[in-house]
């Protein structure tokens, strides 16, 4: 796992009652006893610790937070984009 | 089991408090008889320009260990200070009680846990985070922390209360407001038990300003009735009782601690701060009506007496008027000279110091009472307690607005 996966694994145990060490890019969110406050708390984390903002809507299923992985591709997506933008912005 | 008038009767079988002096029932009712003070430096905050510099703040209250038994609340760590002193008020109020947790008949239970002002310090933390650290956004608790109902709701959701859940808010009637409710549920059979009371916790910058600007705040402390009294010191906390229908109670052997005989609830609608003599007089008039109660049979009464100027004055005044001399041979304490005034939780919190004065046969001081005001003439129980024949005793709550409620307490039926 990189950098980011590492780190949004972190923020997952944290939010955890009972925090697991067996957690990999497959494992599904809702095997996690995530619930949707929990999640609240996680995005508002992981938007704090990589400075993006994620487009998260409590009333909805999101494919994007189905597992460990979907997560953290979707997060480096949104990382690529601020980094993207920023630059187009300085050229 | 109905009374004389064909109401069911209530009894206490739970109380739980957090408060300055004690972070239990216990703990406060010993810190009552040392005659403790609650009252030190404020702090816990950046204190900047602020000038009134001392509350009655609780210092060494720990969430953690105190909610990490609950079972079914699993936020309530996450919640607002003052959910936590809700929670563990009445987390002690229903382990004394020994009902069952989660209650065995959910929608026979109410829930009512109220708070003058909710969440203040969370909606402080908010703005500062918003307007001064240009954050991108608040906490995602932060709603769920600051609404005015979320003690009731993390209360109710721990001990598995499914009939009327809410908070009352009536500033420092507040709790009294909401065990008064409950009462008249649980004598209306709409339920047979309930968690009611309220808790407080309101003391940051923004508070203390408002307050401040008020220009009702002691810089020294909290001396009610006394000459030098100059106003009154913020404190926190939370007090909640469990009450239940008495048969309920006696049925599956419950330790009764008290009866709960009488209420008074009236509004002065005259003025936001100052306090009049006729509705106070009428709320104990209404309440000793309630109770069917002469006047001369109560023994102990915790006054609101919040040490500001008007308010101890026209409460003494009030007190004369519904006693007559028996005023003056009446135990009269403010337990704020200790406790400091936890606004909406003061009620709680005094009318477990009533129930305890009746198990004791002891009533609590007022501290701080070298020199009585001239108006103020009565028996305050100056400095330190004594023991007392205590058989009925009354709690006064008197809020901003001219909010006015009154308990009655009897010993527990034979």
């Amino acid at each position: 796992m990189d950098e980011v996966a590492t780190k949004i694994v972190e923020i997952l145990k944290k939010h955890m009652k009972e925090p697991r060490d067996d957690i990999s890019l497959s494992t599904e969110l809702q095997d996690l006893s995530i619930e949707s406050l929990d999640l609240a708390m996680i995005v508002f984390d992981i938007e704090d610790s990589f400075g993006i903002e994620i487009p998260y809507n409590a009333n909805e299923e999101v494919e994007d937070f189905k597992t460990v992985g979907s997560v953290v591709d979707k997060v480096r997506e949104l990382i690529e984009n601020k980094d993207g933008s920023t630059a187009a912005a300085g050229a | 089991m109905r009374n004389g008038n064909g109401t069911r009767r209530v009894v206490v079988t739970g109380m739980g408090a957090v408060t300055p002096i004690g972070l239990t029932v216990p703990e406060l009712w010993e810190g009552v008889r040392q005659a403790k003070s609650g009252v030190s430096e404020l702090g816990g905050f950046p204190l900047d320009d602020l000038k009134i510099l001392i509350a009655a703040q609780i210092k060494n209250f720990d969430q953690k260990a105190r909610l990490k038994h609950f079972q079914r609340d699993k936020i309530v760590i996450h919640a607002d200070r003052y959910s936590w002193f809700a929670a563990a008020a009445a987390d002690e109020a229903m382990r004394q009680s020994g009902l069952e947790i989660p209650v065995a008949n959910p929608y026979r239970a109410a829930c009512i846990v109220g708070s003058g002002a909710g969440g203040l310090v969370t909606y402080e933390t908010a703005y500062r985070d918003l307007f001064i650290h240009n954050k991108r956004a608040t906490h995602p608790l932060t709603l769920l922390r600051i609404i005015g109902s979320s003690a009731s709701a993390h209360v109710g959701i721990e001990f598995g209360v499914k009939g009327p859940t809410f908070a009352t808010c009536s500033a420092c009637s507040t709790a009294t407001h909401a065990i008064g409710l409950a009462f008249d549920y649980i004598r209306r059979d709409m339920v047979d038990v309930a968690i009611a009371g309220a808790s407080e916790s309101v003391i940051n910058y923004g508070t203390m300003k408002a307050w401040q600007a008020l220009h009702v705040l002691s810089p020294q402390g909290c001396f009610p009735f006394a000459k030098k009294r100059n106003g009154t010191v913020l404190g926190e906390g939370a007090g909640i009782l469990v009450l239940e229908e008495l048969e309920h109670a006696q049925k599956r052997g419950a330790n009764i601690l008290g009866e709960l005989i009488g209420f008074g609830l009236t509004s002065d609608a005259k003025d936001m701060v100052n306090p009049g003599v006729e509705g106070p007089r009428e709320a104990m008039r209404m309440a000793l009506a309630d109770a069917g109660l002469e006047p001369e049979k109560i023994d102990y009464l915790n006054a609101h007496g919040t040490a500001t100027a008007i308010n101890d004055k026209n409460e003494t005044n009030a007190i004369k008027e519904v006693f007559g001399d028996h005023a003056y041979k009446l135990a009269i304490s403010s337990t704020k000279s200790m406790h400091g005034h936890p606004l909406g939780a003061g009620g709680g919190i005094e009318a477990t110091l009533c129930i305890k004065a009746m198990e004791e046969n002891w009533v609590p001081p007022t501290t701080g009472l070298d020199e009585p005001d001239p108006d103020c003439d009565l028996d305050y129980v100056p400095n330190v307690g004594r023991d007392h024949d205590v058989t009925y005793t009354m709690s006064n709550s008197f809020a901003f607005g001219g909010l006015n409620t009154v308990l009655v307490f009897g010993p527990p039926p034979a």
